[in-house]
Parts: structure tokens; sequence; C-alpha cells
């Protein structure tokens, strides 16, 4: 479509690509840099890169920061998918409500978010509270907050919307009349689902997917906030590093190679995702 | 060619009874009963709106009937979802899966039933059946209109169901492609057995398929018969109009006599077979089918009048002449000039007097 017309992109295209290189070619500059009495200098070292290769605790940071990723991609997809299909059904005043609906937390604010978490999560919080009250149990549930459990809990919340609204645009665009064919020539409404509706929205979930990877995997005021002593991450120590510690060239080096590791995930999954037949039936006739 | 023919008496696959269904405040199915035999080609026949496709979607399972009770093989269809009816349907948008290649396509209702030994053989089959067999490895997007539907039709005979669906299946093809399939059509619901429920709006689609016609109107069976019936011996004035180009002249009975009856109409009294149950006085309508009008007969004109609009149609001309204020429709080997005079004679006794649709 509009082929010949491609090159009114380029513009754009190109403020992309610049805005995207220039900030990484800093940090490349600076990660080779060396600190002398607080002062930057510019120098050709691998102190940094040698520091970082070595440090088993920068490693499990960038670990942890595509698990926490991958795990908040997972729940947030498999609890999306339901809250997608079902938007798909709903009248259009009713989408209207529930796009509402769905957004809010997003318009709240982190700080006040993550509040609100510890006032539910918390040893006389609501859920400790009503749990005790029904007597289901004797003693306040201490992993609900500040435990890995909390992080996974909040990462997945914070960024379902962004799945939902991935798999939703992607669910609208599947023709109603393919699930009726499906059930027509013998599907259950689950097998209609992984047959026809699943393939045909990986594009969607592949959307979904690299936006909730990268917001989940780069999240810091999360897990320092609600994680309690298991709340380190990876970009914690690049501020730390970047601020108080003063060791721009190591804090440049992580980064670039949490990047690295990042969109190296990415690529993998987004590989894997639009191997889909679905991906290409979809995707090759836009 | 007055001849009727009863539908051939064969046992009975699908009854419906007392079938209503509603979308919020509108009547979509206002109580239909229908009867659908063994090996039929039924076509329900009526413009959009009229209910046909909610009647076919009810009985695919895709809608649940408001009240009404339905059976296939004299079992309750009430709680029989879509994927465990024996009946399957072709989609007007052919709804074919497009991730799947044509062979996937027409395999996935075995391919759901696990254990079907001979999947290839009987796909080859199956497109073999629509002339599609060189095709299995393409995608539907690279098939065009009508060889999507050739698919589409193999795909939900292969599991060979007990009752075939098909909304308006030919609707988005181009005339001479749906004449084709039209007869493919025909000669594979003889060659299967199996009973086709066709929709369309298409009256000369419904002619050339059908054993049964169907005719509905708001939600309701104006008729049911077979094409021949319908075409001469409309129920009533909504299926006079909508099956052809008659002109429907209204009018009251004088004298019924047996099968005919005399109506007085603007055009004056006229004698033809009439309505069953109509009777002197009642309110009538007299259908005039363009090729009961002829330019040349023996003695008296019927009617005389002018041309007062004509249109070129090829191998001939459908032209409007006003005879007392009444537009005459009739074909003509030639085109005519409006405002010629014409003088009409009318083939009374193939003519019929109807009942003024509700």
């Amino acid at each position: 479509m509009m082929v010949r017309q491609r090159h009114l992109a380029l513009p754009v295209a190109a403020a992309i690509v610049a805005g995207c290189l220039a900030p990484l070619a800093v940090l490349v500059a600076f990660s080779f840099y060396e600190v002398e009495d607080f002062d930057l200098v510019p120098a050709f070292s691998f102190r940094a890169w040698g520091e970082l290769a070595v440090s088993s605790t920068d490693w499990f940071l960038i670990g942890k920061a595509v698990l926490s990723g991958l795990s908040a991609t997972v729940f947030t997809a498999i609890l999306g998918y339901p809250v997608a299909l079902a938007l798909t059904r709903l009248a259009t005043s009713g989408k209207g409500l529930a796009i509402i609906v769905l957004l809010t937390p997003l318009y709240t604010g982190e700080i006040v978010r993550i509040y609100a978490w510890r006032i539910v999560l918390g040893g006389e919080g609501l859920v400790n509270t009503l749990l005790q009250g029904l007597g289901v149990i004797d003693e306040p549930l201490k992993f609900l907050l500040f435990s890995p459990f909390t992080i996974g809990l909040v990462l997945t919340y914070n960024n379902l919307p962004y799945m939902v609204l991935a798999i939703w645009v992607s669910a609208e665009m599947v023709d109603r009349r393919l699930i009726e064919a499906a059930r027509d020539l013998g599907a259950r409404p689950v097998d209609a689902f992984f047959r026809v509706i699943f393939p045909l929205t990986t594009p969607g979930l592949a959307a979904g997917s690299l936006t909730v990877f990268a917001l989940a995997a780069g999240e810091m005021l999360t897990p320092s906030l609600l994680g309690g002593t298991s709340g380190s991450t990876a970009m914690a120590l690049v501020d730390n590093l970047f601020g108080t510690a003063f060791d721009w060239p190591l804090a440049s080096a992580l980064a670039l190679a949490l990047l690295a590791t990042l969109f190296l995930v990415a690529s993998a999954m987004a590989g894997l995702l639009l191997r889909f037949k679905g991906a290409r039936a979809v995707m090759g006739r836009v | 060619m007055e001849k009727r023919t009863e539908p051939a008496a064969s046992p009975l696959l699908l009854a419906m009874r007392g079938i209503v269904k509603t979308f919020g405040r509108s009547v979509a199915v206002d109580g239909i009963d229908l009867d659908v035999p063994e090996r039929a080609f039924l076509t329900l026949l009526g413009p959009s709106g009229c209910g046909k496709t909610t009647v076919l979607r009810m009985i695919a399972g895709f809608e649940t009937p408001n009240a009404g009770e339905m059976r296939l093989d004299n079992t309750p269809l009430a709680d029989v979802p879509p994927e465990r009816r024996p009946v399957n349907t072709v989609f007007q948008s052919y709804a074919l899966f497009p991730h799947l290649t044509v062979n996937d396509n027409v395999a996935f209702s075995l391919k759901l039933r696990g254990g079907v030994a001979d999947i290839a053989v009987r796909v080859r089959r199956a497109l073999d059946a629509v002339h599609m067999a060189d095709f299995g490895q393409r995608y539907p997007h690279q098939l065009s209109g009508g060889q999507q539907q050739r698919v589409a039709v193999a795909r939900s005979i292969i599991a060979e169901p007990r009752l075939l669906l098909l909304d308006e299946p030919l609707s988005a093809l181009d005339r001479k492609m749906r004449g084709h399939l039209q007869i493919e059509l025909k000669a594979l619901q003889r060659r299967l057995g199996i009973a086709f429920v066709y929709v369309t709006h298409d009256q000369e689609e419904a002619f050339a398929l059908s054993d049964i016609v169907v005719v509905m109107n708001k939600g309701r069976i104006a008729q049911k018969a077979d094409p021949q019936t319908i075409y001469n011996r409309p129920a009533d004035s909504f299926v006079a109009d909508f099956i052809g180009n008659s002109t429907l002249v209204e009018g009251r009975v004088l004298e019924r006599r047996g099968d005919a009856a005399t109506i007085e109409t603007a055009l004056g009294a006229i004698t033809a077979p009439a309505a069953e149950g109509l009777a002197a006085g009642d309110a009538a309508m007299l259908v005039i089918r363009p090729e009961l009008l002829s330019t040349r007969g023996e003695g008296e004109a019927t009617f005389t009048g002018s041309v007062s609009n004509c249109v070129f149609q090829g191998e001939r001309s459908m032209i409007q002449a006003e005879v007392a204020g009444v537009p005459l429709r009739f074909a003509a080997e030639t085109p005519y000039a409006v405002g010629t005079p014409v003088a009409l004679w009318l083939d009374a006794s193939r003519s019929f007097i109807t009942r003024i649709a509700a």
C-alpha cells in the first residue's frame, strides 16, 4: 500500500533513529571514561567493563530484570486474554466504559498506587483483616507485603492494561464469523480459542508482550518500595552508580549490558510469537 | 405450465414449531412452523430483514429461539451447542480461516474429531467435488471469491452433515460465476443426498435451485410451495410483488365460481383463477405477469393504452404502458417509443387473483 510514498516517513524515521542512537553513543563513550577525584576524565579504559564482567551481583540483577519482565508478561497475557475477549463482546457504550475502568489506574500515578497497595496488603491491611475476620487465618500473612510475591503481583497489575489493550485491538479485528465457522465445524469454545482466536491475535499478543516486558523489566519504584529486602533492581543500581557512587563509566556499562540483554530477550520473544501462522496471515495482508 | 408438483414425500429431517426470535424489542422471527424433508433443497426467500438468516442461524445453533421447538431427526435441538449439531454452514462471507491453507481449512472438522485416519484422502475428495483439488496448498487470500466459496462448500460437506445451511453463498459473486456455481451446487446436492437449506433474496436463484421455496415476510412464512406454484399462484400480494415483474391491480371480487373468480378493477372486470377462500365482496389483487400480455391476439384487445416507459434489456425490452391509470409491464422483442399507442391481449386464464397481504 502506498509504496511510492514511503520516503515521506524519512524525516520521522531519521528523528527516531537519531534520538535513539545519540544517547546510546554517549553511554558507550562514558563507559570507557575514567573517574579521577570526582571528575570524569575522557580515556579509553576497560576498567568499568572489566568490573562488570566479574560482578556476580550485576549479572544477578540483570537476570532478575529479565525474569520479572518475563513473569509479568506471562501473567498479564494469561489474565489479559479473557478480559480482552470479553471486551470484544460488549456493546459500543460498554466498551467506552470498559476503557475508562481499564485505564483509570494508569492515571492515578505510581506512588499513589504503591501506597494503596501497602494499605491493602499490609499486616493490618485489608486482605489480612478480612481473612482474620473470616477465621481463615490466625496470624497476618507476612508474604503479602515486602516480598517477591508483592513485586510479581503489582507488576502484573500495573501492566495489565497495556496487555489487554494490545490483545483487544487484535481480537476486535478477528471476524466473528470465523469463530462461528469454527464452532459450526465442531470446535468447542476452547478449541475455537486455540485454533482460531489465539493464532489470529498473536500480533496483538506480541505487541502487548514487548510493551509489558520492557516496562516491567525496567521497573524500579515498585520493587524498591514494595519488595522489601528482595526489592533491589539493576535500575536502582544504575541510579545509584550515576548518583551517589559517581561511577558513570560503570553505570554506563551496566545500563548498556542491561539494554542489550533485554533487547535480545525481546527479539527472541517477538520472533517466537510472530512465527505463528496466524501472525503471518494477519500481518502479511496489511 | 400450470401443473402443480407437490414436493416428494420424504421422511422428515428437521421440524420447527412455533419458533419465535426477538432482538431487544424487534421481532425477527414471529412464530414459524417449518419442515425440512430428507434430501430436500429448501430455499428461504425474502427481502433483507424478513428473518430468513435468523432462521438459518437458529438451525445452526448460533441463536437461541425465545419460544418454540426444533427437532432434527426427531431429537430436540434446544440444548445442543453448534459444535454438536450434525449441521454445517456455508457463510455469506465464506469465513475461511486466513491462517490456514485450503487443505487445513477443509480438514478442520476432521482434525477436531481426532482419530480420523484418512483425512488427506477425504480432503482430496471434498476438494475434487468442488473442482479445487489443485489449490490445497494455497491460502484463502490467494483465491478469488468464487474459489473461496468452493473451498467453503468443501469444508462444510467433508464431515457429511445431515443438513447443510447456505447463507446467501453466492451473493458476493458476479452474475456469470453465480450461474456456474448454482448449477454446481444443485448437482452436488443431488449427488450427496444431503438436505440443503438455502437463504437468498434472489428469486431467480431460488427458483433455479429449489424443490421447496419458503417466502418470508416480516418474520413470518408468506408461502411455502414448489417454485412453479409460488410463481403461478402466489399466496398473497406480497409474494406476487416480490417474485416477479408482475403488475398488481387492486379490486373487489364480484363472483366466485369454483377455482376461478371475477374481479372488478380499474382495468374492468376480469375472470381468472383465484386463491382459495376468496369470496364475492372480498378485496383482492389481480396479478398480471409480463409474459401474459401480448401485443398480438385474436378478437378485440383486452386493453388499450400508451407506452410510458421502455427499458432495453438486450434480447428483449421491458415496456410499461398506462392503461386507465394503471402501469402494465410487458416484454417486447423491439423497443417502443414513449407515447406509442398499444393494444394488449391478456391471457387471463393464466393470471391469478390473490389475497392482499396483511
